[in-house]
């Protein structure tokens, strides 16, 4: 793979299987292991799907590309998304046993990005342009 | 394409799902409508196969998180067997298996149940 590939989707979690294909696709030209790979693609549907549900509220007339380039040995995929500015950085990653204690749903997606990528980068500019990274270091 | 599907059988007073396909933000309300179907019935105790399932992200995950609480509370489980290393990493990566029974067999998660009742 050389320079950037990209794919744009309709906002709809039906379109998550074309954004794994896509990554699996791109991550496997690379060489990459196979246990890396399954770790980029859960974190890429993750992101997916917490832009689809909470940023674009299930309405797919919205759009979201999603770029992936591989430089300094480091397998990047970005999401660029129009909606409010949500940083998932900034959000704190629940207490596990407190989590099952208490038997509460959701909130794991981000926990599972920030558990299997290097570094994740979220850039707000406005009016309302979002570019979230996922960089895996290989 | 083969996105999700449930197959469903009974063993005594056990109710066996073999997920297969996808598990994922748009396949995972088929998986709560089983669990509903399964408390209309009064049917608490559950094993879960994944043998056939290829992928899950956290919306599965958290299906089984919704339901937990209730089977558990009228003396039933969620048990899950047959994960492959794959599915298994991506339920232990938040430890989940402090919560939920996995076993490597349908056959051992059947033999749990009938311990515990």
């Amino acid at each position: 793979m050389s320079g950037k590939d990209k794919i744009l989707i309709k906002s709809s979690t039906g379109n998550l299987h074309l954004v794994r294909d896509f990554v699996e696709k791109k991550a496997a030209e690379m060489n990459i292991a196979q246990s890396v790979i399954n770790q980029i693609i859960i974190s890429v549907d993750e992101a997916c799907t917490n832009v689809i549900k909470h940023t674009h509220k299930y309405n797919d007339h919205n759009e979201i590309e999603i770029e992936i380039e591989f430089r300094n040995n480091q397998f990047i995929v970005t999401l660029k998304y129009e909606g409010e500015a949500f940083d998932p950085t900034k959000k704190e990653t629940p207490d596990m046993k407190e989590y099952f204690k208490k038997f509460k749903i959701g909130g794991l997606g981000i926990p599972i990005m920030k558990k299997s990528m290097d570094k994740i980068e979220f850039k707000h500019t406005k009016p309302n342009n979002n570019s979230l990274k996922l960089i895996k270091v290989i | 394409m083969d996105e999700f599907t449930i197959t469903e059988k009974k063993s005594g007073d056990l109710i066996i799902l073999n997920l297969n396909g996808f598990l994922d933000a748009h396949t995972s309300s088929v998986l709560e409508k089983k669990f509903e179907e399964l408390l209309s019935k009064n049917l608490y105790k559950v094993v879960v196969n994944f043998s056939g399932l290829s992928y899950i992200s956290s919306a599965g995950l958290g299906v089984f998180m919704a339901y937990i609480e209730t089977l558990r509370s009228n003396s039933g489980d969620i048990k899950l067997s047959n994960m492959s290393d794959k599915i298994y990493n991506i339920f232990d990566m938040l430890g989940f298996p402090i919560l939920f029974n996995i076993t490597k067999d349908e056959s051992e998660a059947i033999v749990k149940f009938n311990e515990t009742v």
